[in-house]
């Protein structure tokens, strides 16, 4: 399944797509999607097995499931 | 296909924006200067009586700028009040950013708009703004952070907007204490109404298209995303065709509307706005945009760069057409080096995260 996190900082999606890639997870950085934030900041699109729990990782802000048509759908916080 | 429709968008934003430029100078602008928020943030400064030596008059763009996001924002629902990302180093970094776009005399939007014109030294520029924005980039991508911004109470995101109604009621009213130039650039500039209705505007646009030429930059280099730059280059090619249709189009280095030829100074003023402002996480015009969206971080920060036009005329740091002060030399050795401390200090190595794969 695939999943876009959004973050607080800049250095918190850096951080996590690095972690990512440490653990093998496939994972991409990039700027927010327009229609998820009026924010210019960066995002983390990655796959994992279930959505994340926003509060257990650092400055992460919410986590959205990607679905196949490109549609976003926010997670539990 | 809405993801393609949202790209172009952009490069609409761009146009308009450029449209609102050339009609601003054709109402009285001063030449090259259509539309400058670090300009346009010193003449209010003036206008205040905050500093004495340079332009004065409240700028109407401004105030239109920051209302046309507020109630944009508030349409679409995304009037966000947050704050809390580490204020006061905001405010400094806005004091820096200020200090050296009235070195260069011009904000990212005015570089633009003086290249348009013609103006080769704001060409020069343009390298060592690019130079600055990928100094901030490898401290962002090294763990540069100001800390994350939290909720805030309602007041906390309408404070700014009001404040700026309240400007355009002194602007209107204008009681003795409220300055306003007689001669220079400050004496020039359109009716307040256009003025206004211009901001509005690109204050609107600003805020859907997310427009800002520090994370254009940054999504270009990072992720070889040029959108956000053509938007920047819309606005280019809309107020060359105007210039050139005009007749106000002139390519040199000398003599151009309130600009010198130190090309060095040009280069390294720039430099520190790119690298202010990416440590910031927008250039002027985004903060102008974010505070009128509810950030009362990019609110203090707008707070800087008003101190910053303040002490850049009183202390005699701001550039002429006459060039580079003594004193505005100094000032930018001593910003570049609180800039550089402000990201050393607060970079910090990665700790280890939580797992994803489990």
């Amino acid at each position: 399944m695939e999943y876009l996190a959004t973050f607080y900082t800049h250095y918190g999606a850096v951080k996590f797509n690095k972690h990512c890639d440490a653990e093998r997870v496939p994972a991409k950085l990039m700027p927010v999607p327009r229609e998820l934030s009026a924010n210019c900041g960066l995002c983390v699109r990655f796959e994992a097995p279930a959505a994340l729990k926003p509060s257990e990782h650092e400055d992460m802000e919410h986590c959205y499931a990607v679905d196949e048509r490109g549609g976003y759908t926010k997670k539990e916080d | 296909m809405k993801k393609t429709r949202s790209k172009w968008s952009v490069i609409v934003a761009g146009i308009i924006v450029g449209l609102v430029a050339v009609v601003l100078g054709h109402f009285g602008n001063p030449g090259n200067m259509q539309l400058c928020i670090a300009c346009f943030i010193r003449d209010t400064t003036g206008g205040l009586g905050l500093q004495t030596t340079g332009p004065q008059y409240i700028r109407p763009e401004l105030i239109g700028i920051v209302l046309g996001a507020f109630i944009i924002s508030l349409i679409k629902k995304e009037h966000a009040p947050k704050g809390g990302s580490s204020p006061f180093t905001r405010f400094i970094l806005g004091m820096c950013v200020m200090v050296g776009a009235l070195i260069f005399l011009g904000c990212p939007i005015r570089m633009i708009l003086r290249i348009a014109g013609g103006d080769l030294n704001a060409a020069v520029g343009l390298i060592g703004f690019v130079g600055g924005i990928l100094t901030g980039v490898i401290f962002l991508n090294k763990g540069f952070s100001l800390k994350r911004s939290y909720d805030q109470p309602s007041l906390e995101g309408v404070a700014f907007p009001v404040v700026n109604v309240l400007l355009l009621i002194l602007l209107i009213a204008a009681p003795v204490f409220i300055f306003f130039s007689e001669k220079g650039p400050g004496s020039m500039h359109p009716a307040i109404w256009i003025s206004l209705a211009a901001g509005l505007v690109v204050g609107a646009v600003a805020q859907r298209s997310r427009l800002c030429f520090v994370s254009g930059t940054r999504d270009a280099v990072m992720f070889k995303n040029f959108w956000m730059l053509l938007c920047y280059a819309a606005i280019l090619v809309v107020v060359l065709v105007a210039n050139l249709i005009t007749g106000k189009f002139k390519l040199g280095f000398a003599d151009q509307p309130i600009a010198h030829t130190e090309w060095l100074w040009n280069i390294l003023g720039l430099y520190l706005v790119g690298f202010g402002s990416t440590l910031l996480g927008g250039c002027p015009m985004r903060q102008m945009i974010l505070a009128g969206s509810g950030n009362s971080d990019s609110a203090v920060t707008v707070l800087g760069f008003v101190a910053g036009a303040a002490v850049s005329h009183n202390f005699g740091l701001a550039s002429s057409a006459a060039g580079t002060t003594p004193n505005g030399r100094i000032a930018f050795v001593i910003c570049v080096a609180v800039v550089f401390i402000i990201a050393i200090c607060n970079t910090k190595k990665s700790s280890a995260a939580q797992g994803v794969a489990e």
